[in-house]
C-alpha cells in the first residue's frame, strides 16, 4: 500500500514537471496556411514545431492553423516564416520559389497571390526581349516563333528540367505548325518543306516524355535541321551556333542559341559551359 | 539622423556669409555635422550590452554630402576612451585621414576633434572608428556622396553590420589562443566523429597531417547579422513597379555578406563609390568594408490584388545567420535561404591546395579577381546537396562527375579537359545562377593613367598562420616593416598574391586604385580588393598625394593583429596632428606587438593540472604546472619563454625553467629511456629546448638541462573527437604519460578525465580563459 502511494506521488511529480516543460506564456493565433493534403499538414506542423517554444495544428477543410507559441522566446511572425520557408505561403510570408518547388506533387496547391506576381516578375524578364521583337519583327521573319520555342526547349534542358522540356516543345510542335510558308523567302521555303516533318517529329517526340536523356537524343537531330532552316535566311536576331565535343558520348552536338555564352542543354549543371561558338548568324 | 544637417545648416550660416568676405575661394556650400560619440546599452540578442553610439544612434548617422561642399565635422568623444574617424574611401588631405597615431593623434576623452576637407568626388561611401575594435561595437555608418545631378531613383542608405555579445577584445584575445568555441557554436567543429559519419574520414587525416585545424570561411561567431542596426525591417513607401536604389555598405568587423533579392535580378550600378557599367546578377558577395551601388525592382503585381513585399537578403557568408530587409508593403515574399556549407568538401579542396611546407598550389590555375571561387566547392545550391555516408558514391557533386568524364576523355581531347579544370570552381559555369565577379565590373569611362609617369612596382604577399592567428604580408606585421616610400608623380602598381588559407579586403586610404581585370581603359576603379587564397590580383593607382597613407586587410581582428603597411610620400611636409612622430610610431606598433593572455586550470580529484601563456606575433611566455595534493604526488612547474620562427611558425626555440617538488621513498630512483638518473625530489634547474610541429599537430619538444639531462616529448592537444570533445596526449623520455578527454561545456568550462603517470587517474572541473 505504502509503495503505491509512493509510486502515485511520483507519478504525479512527474507529470507535474512534464506539464512544467510544456510551452509557457502561451499566446495562441488562427492563421491561414495553404496546403492541400494530409503530407500538408504534416509539413506545415513540423516546420511550425519547436519543443517547449511552439507548435501548430493544421485543418486541411478549413486551411487554418491554430498556432501556439511562447511569446517571450519566439513570435507568430518567426512561426510563420519557417512555415513558408518549408514551401506553405500564409498570411505574412510567401514561400521562395525553390521551397515551394521541392513540396511533394500532392502538396502543390494552387498558389494565389504568388501565381500572378510570378507571372508578372517572369514577363517583363523573359519577354521583353521576345515580345518587343514580336511585334516588330513578327512580320519580317515568319520563323521568329519557332525559334523562340526552340530556345524554351534548350534552356529547359540547360536546367535539365524534363517537364518543362516537354511542355515548351508543345509549343514548339504548335510553332512549327503554325508558320506561314507563303511568307518564306524562295531558298528557305525549299528548305523548311525538306525538314519540317523531321522537326515536327523530333518535337513531337521531346513532349511526350519526361526523359532528359531521351529528349536530348531528339535536341540533337531537332538542333541540325533547325540549324539548317535558320542559316537559309537572315534571322531577326543574331543566332548563335554551337558545338559541344563530348555530347552523345563522344559524337559531338550542336545547338543554337540567343546568347554568345556557352549554356550547354546536354549536359546541365554537369559541365554547363562545356562547348564553343561555331558559327554566327546574323 | 536627418537634424545634423539641417540644424548645421543654420548654424553655420554666419559663418558662411564671413567666409565669402574672407576668402572667395570657397565659395561652395559648407556642411556641418556634430557628432557625439557616447557610451551606451544596446539589446541585439536579449542580453544588455555596451555599444558605442553617435548621437544616440547605430549605426552612426548617414552623413549626406555633394560634390563641391566643403565638410565640416565636429567629433564630440564623450567616451572615457580615445576614438578617431575614418573616411572610408574619401580622397583627402591627409591629416583629416583618421587614423590614429598615423595621420593624426588619437581624440581623447573628452574633447572635440574638427575633420574640415573639401568633398571632390561622388558616390557610396562610409565611416568608422579606426580606433582598436571600437567598429565591431557600434561606429560604422553610410557617407553619402551625392552629385551635383543623381540620377531621379529612391535610393536607400543600407550599412551592413553584425553583433557579438562579447566584448571584441575577448574575441580578440580567443582568437589569438586557438579557441575553438566559435566553431562549437557556429557547428563548424569539423571533428573526427563528424567526419567519420559523413563519410570524410581520410580527408579529415590528410587535413591534420598537412598540419591545418578545421577550416571556415570566417573566425567569429555573431549573434546577430544587422540591416541599418536591424535584424529585420520593412520599407513599405515602395509600390509594386517602382525601382529602388540601394546604396550597401558593408560596415562588419569581419563578415562577407551574400546579397540576394526575392523579386529578381539585381543590377549593379556601382562599387566603391564609383560607378560601373550596370550588369545583372543574381547575386553578390560584398567583402568587408566594401559598397556597392545596386538596383532592385518591386515587381508589378495584378490590378486589384493585394501589394507583396519583397526580401532583401544578407546573408554571412559562413551562412550560420541573415538579417532581411523588405522592401514594399503587404504579405512578404521570401528569398531562398543559402544552404549550409558543406565544410568537408571545403577541407578536402584546402587538402588538394596545400603543400606540406605550409604553402598554397594553385597548380596553375591562375585565379584572380574572384572568378574561381574555390568555396564553390562547398555550395549546395550549386555542386549539389551533401553527400550521405551511404549515397556518397551515386551522389558526387556534380562537378566531380563532369570532372570524371573530362578525364575518360583525356587522352582524345587533351585540351577540352583544361577547360573542366578551370571550370570546376567557376560558379558561373556550373549553374544557371549569376554570380558577381571583379572581371564583370567595367568603368563607364576612361580610367587610365597618366603616361610617360615612371612605374614604381610593389609586390606583396598575404601571408597567415590560422592556428596562431598570426596574419602579415610578406611574413612581416606592421611593427616589422619599413615605410614603403613612393614619390608624388609616378605610377605605383601592385601585385597581391593571397598565400593564406583565407580571403582578405584589402584596402588602400585616400586612394582609388586601377583593378587590371581585363576590361582595357575601362578598368574599374576601387579602393578595397577582395583577395581569395591562391589568387594574384594587380592594382595600379597614380601617386597623387602627400603624406602616410595606411594599405591593410579591413578584417577588424587581421588588422589588429598587424596585417598591413604604410605607403609614404617621399619629402611629404610633417603632418601637423603628429607633433612627435616617434610616440605616434610606437603607439601604431603596439597594436601588433600586444601580447594575448590565456590561462586554463584542471581541478581534479588527484591534482590541479593546468597552464597560462602569453603570447604575441613572435614570443610565446608559458608554464605549465602539475600540482598534487600531497608530496607523494609531486608539485611540477615548467616556464619556457621561446620565439616562434618561420612564415608557419612550426618550431620555436626556448630557454625553460624547470622547479619540480616530489617525496619518493626509500631507494627509489627514476631513470629516463637513456639511462640517466633523476631522483625529480627536488629539482630547480634551467634548460634550453626546441619546440617543433608536426605533421597531425603533434608537437615535439627536445629539451636539454643545466644538469645534462635531456627530454625528449611528444605531445598532442586537443583532438576533436566530437563537437565537444576533445582529447590530449603526451609522452616523454621520462617514462612519463598523460592522457585526457575533455567535455567543453561553454566558453570557460568543462570536464576532464584524465591519467597521468605521476598522479593517477583524476576527474575534475577544467576552467580557462
Amino acid at each position: 500500500m505504502k509503495s503505491i502511494k509512493i509510486l502515485m506521488a511520483a507519478v504525479l511529480l512527474l507529470s507535474s514537471i512534464l506539464l512544467k516543460a510544456e510551452i509557457k506564456n502561451i499566446s495562441t493565433d488562427n492563421v491561414k496556411i495553404a496546403g492541400s493534403c494530409a503530407l500538408c499538414k504534416e509539413g506545415i506542423e513540423t516546420a511550425a514545431f519547436e519543443k517547449n517554444i511552439s507548435k501548430a495544428s493544421w485543418d486541411k477543410d478549413t486551411k487554418m492553423a491554430q498556432v501556439t507559441y511562447d511569446n517571450k522566446k519566439t513570435s507568430i511572425d518567426a512561426v510563420l516564416k519557417k512555415v513558408a520557408l518549408a514551401g506553405y505561403d500564409n498570411d505574412r510570408y510567401l514561400a521562395p520559389d525553390d521551397a515551394y518547388g521541392k513540396l511533394e506533387d500532392c502538396c502543390k496547391y494552387e498558389r494565389a497571390v504568388k501565381k500572378d506576381a510570378v507571372a508578372q516578375k517572369k514577363m517583363p524578364e523573359h519577354q521583353h526581349g521576345a515580345m518587343a521583337s514580336t511585334d516588330k519583327d513578327a512580320a519580317a521573319d515568319p520563323l521568329k516563333p519557332v525559334l523562340d520555342a526552340y530556345y524554351a526547349v534548350k534552356d529547359a534542358l540547360v536546367n535539365s528540367d524534363g517537364n518543362a522540356a516537354s511542355t515548351n516543345a508543345t509549343s514548339l510542335v504548335k510553332a512549327i505548325k503554325a508558320v506561314k510558308m507563303d511568307q518564306l523567302a524562295s531558298e528557305q521555303h525549299m528548305i523548311w518543306m525538306k525538314v519540317m516533318k523531321d522537326l515536327d517529329f523530333d518535337a513531337d517526340h521531346i513532349a511526350e516524355t519526361k526523359d532528359t536523356g531521351h529528349q536530348r537524343d531528339h535536341f540533337s537531330s531537332l538542333s541540325d535541321n533547325m540549324y539548317k532552316v535558320i542559316k537559309s535566311g537572315k534571322p531577326s536576331e543574331t543566332v548563335y551556333y554551337q558545338h559541344c565535343p563530348m555530347a552523345k558520348e563522344g559524337k559531338g552536338a550542336n545547338w543554337l542559341s540567343q546568347i554568345p555564352a556557352i549554356k550547354n542543354p546536354y549536359y546541365g549543371a554537369q559541365m554547363l559551359n562545356c562547348g564553343k561558338t561555331t558559327e554566327t548568324i546574323k | 539622423m536627418h537634424f545634423g544637417k539641417t540644424a548645421g545648416i543654420k548654424a553655420i550660416f554666419p559663418v558662411i556669409i564671413f567666409l565669402l568676405f574672407s576668402e572667395t575661394i570657397f565659395a561652395q556650400k559648407i556642411v556641418r555635422y556634430d557628432l557625439y560619440v557616447k557610451d551606451t546599452t544596446v539589446n541585439f540578442s536579449g542580453k544588455p550590452k555596451r555599444a558605442i553610439a553617435v548621437n544616440g544612434q547605430i549605426p552612426m548617422p548617414t552623413l549626406t554630402f555633394t560634390e563641391g561642399d566643403t565638410a565640416e565635422i565636429y567629433v564630440h568623444n564623450e567616451l572615457n576612451e580615445e576614438t578617431s574617424l575614418h573616411w572610408h574611401g574619401l580622397f583627402l588631405p591627409n591629416k583629416y585621414d583618421g587614423v590614429p597615431n598615423l595621420t593624426q593623434m588619437p581624440i581623447k576623452p573628452h574633447t572635440t576633434h574638427l575633420y574640415r576637407f573639401a568633398i571632390i568626388q561622388n558616390g557610396t561611401h562610409w565611416y568608422h572608428s579606426h580606433t582598436e575594435l571600437q567598429e565591431q561595437i557600434g561606429m560604422y555608418g553610410s557617407m553619402i556622396l551625392n552629385k551635383n545631378k543623381e540620377p531621379d531613383i529612391p535610393t536607400v542608405p543600407i550599412v551592413l553590420s553584425e553583433w557579438t555579445d562579447l566584448n571584441p577584445k575577448n574575441v580578440h584575445r580567443m582568437l589569438h589562443n586557438a579557441s575553438d568555441w566559435f566553431a562549437i557554436q557556429k557547428g563548424t567543429t569539423q571533428s573526427y566523429s563528424e567526419a567519420i559519419q559523413q563519410g570524410y574520414f581520410k580527408t579529415k587525416v590528410a587535413n591534420e597531417f598537412k598540419r591545418m585545424t578545421a577550416m571556415d570561411v570566417s573566425d567569429v561567431y555573431y549573434n546577430k547579422f544587422l540591416i541599418n542596426g536591424k535584424n529585420e525591417s520593412q520599407l513599405p513607401q515602395f509600390k509594386p513597379g517602382q525601382k529602388v536604389r540601394l546604396r550597401i555598405s558593408n560596415g562588419g568587423a569581419s563578415t562577407y555578406f551574400w546579397l540576394t533579392y526575392a523579386g529578381g535580378k539585381m543590377t549593379v550600378v556601382a562599387n566603391d563609390g564609383n560607378d560601373v557599367e550596370p550588369v545583372e546578377v543574381d547575386r553578390l558577395i560584398i567583402a568587408v568594408s566594401e559598397t556597392y551601388d545596386v538596383i532592385v525592382s518591386i515587381p508589378q503585381i495584378n490590378p486589384g490584388s493585394a501589394p507583396v513585399s519583397y526580401e532583401f537578403l544578407v546573408t554571412s557568408e559562413d551562412r550560420t545567420k541573415s538579417a532581411s530587409l523588405y522592401l514594399g508593403e503587404g504579405v512578404k515574399q521570401l528569398a531562398s535561404p543559402l544552404p549550409r556549407l558543406k565544410y568537408f568538401e571545403g577541407m578536402k579542396m584546402m587538402n588538394g591546395m596545400m603543400k606540406m611546407n605550409g604553402d598554397l598550389d594553385d597548380m596553375g590555375m591562375n585565379m584572380s579577381l574572384n572568378q574561381m571561387d574555390m568555396n564553390v566547392v562547398m555550395y549546395p545550391e550549386i555542386t549539389g546537396p551533401p553527400a550521405g555516408n551511404k549515397i556518397k558514391e551515386t551522389a558526387k557533386p556534380a562537378e566531380m562527375k563532369g570532372m570524371e568524364g573530362m578525364k575518360m576523355d583525356d587522352n582524345k581531347k587533351p585540351m577540352e579537359s583544361g577547360h573542366a579544370d578551370h571550370n570546376m570552381y567557376n560558379s558561373n559555369a556550373l549553374s544557371s545562377i549569376t554570380t558577381l565577379n571583379y572581371a564583370m565590373l567595367k568603368s563607364p569611362v576612361n580610367t587610365s593613367l597618366p603616361r610617360n609617369a615612371p612605374v614604381k612596382e610593389l609586390r606583396f604577399v598575404l601571408t597567415g598562420n590560422m592556428n596562431r592567428y598570426v596574419w602579415s604580408m610578406d611574413n612581416k606585421v606592421v611593427s616589422e616593416r619599413d615605410k614603403i616610400l613612393i614619390k608624388k608623380g609616378e605610377n605605383v602598381r601592385m601585385v597581391i598574391y593571397n598565400n593564406s588559407m583565407m580571403r582578405h579586403p584589402m584596402h588602400l586610404h585616400g586612394h582609388d586604385f586601377r583593378v587590371l581585370n581585363g576590361q582595357g581603359i575601362n578598368a574599374p576603379l576601387k579602393n578595397i580588393i577582395d583577395v581569395m587564397p591562391m589568387e594574384t590580383d594587380t592594382l595600379e593607382f597614380a601617386a597623387t598625394e602627400s603624406g602616410d597613407w595606411f594599405f591593410h586587410c579591413h578584417i577588424l581582428y587581421h588588422m589588429m593583429s598587424g596585417m598591413g603597411a604604410v605607403f609614404s610620400y617621399e619629402n611629404s611636409p610633417a603632418n601637423p596632428e603628429i607633433p612627435n612622430p616617434r610616440l605616434a610610431q610606437r603607439r601604431l606598433f603596439a597594436d601588433d606587438r600586444a601580447f594575448h593572455f590565456m590561462a586554463e586550470n584542471d581541478f581534479a580529484t588527484n591534482g590541479n593540472d593546468g597552464e597560462a601563456m602569453l603570447q604575441n606575433t613572435r614570443w610565446s611566455i608559458g608554464t605549465e604546472w602539475r600540482l598534487g595534493y600531497n608530496d607523494h604526488h609531486g608539485y611540477e612547474v615548467e616556464t619556457h619563454v621561446g620565439r616562434y620562427l618561420g612564415k608557419m611558425q612550426w618550431l620555436m626555440p626556448f630557454i625553460g625553467f624547470d622547479w619540480r617538488y616530489r617525496k619518493m621513498d626509500m631507494d627509489e630512483v627514476e631513470t629516463n629511456l637513456f639511462g640517466q638518473r633523476n631522483t625529480k625530489d627536488k629539482r630547480s634547474i634551467l634548460s634550453a629546448g626546441v619546440n617543433y610541429t608536426l605533421p597531425m599537430l603533434v608537437t615535439a619538444q627536445a629539451e636539454i638541462f643545466t644538469d645534462g639531462i635531456v627530454r625528449f616529448q611528444l605531445e598532442r592537444m586537443d583532438i576533436p573527437v566530437s563537437k565537444r570533445l576533445r582529447m590530449n596526449l603526451m609522452v616523454n623520455t621520462d617514462k612519463e604519460y598523460m592522457a585526457a578527454i575533455k567535455y567543453i561545456f561553454t566558453r570557460n568550462a568543462g570536464v576532464t578525465a584524465h591519467y597521468d603517470s605521476d598522479m593517477g587517474f583524476g576527474v575534475g572541473l577544467t576552467l580557462n580563459y
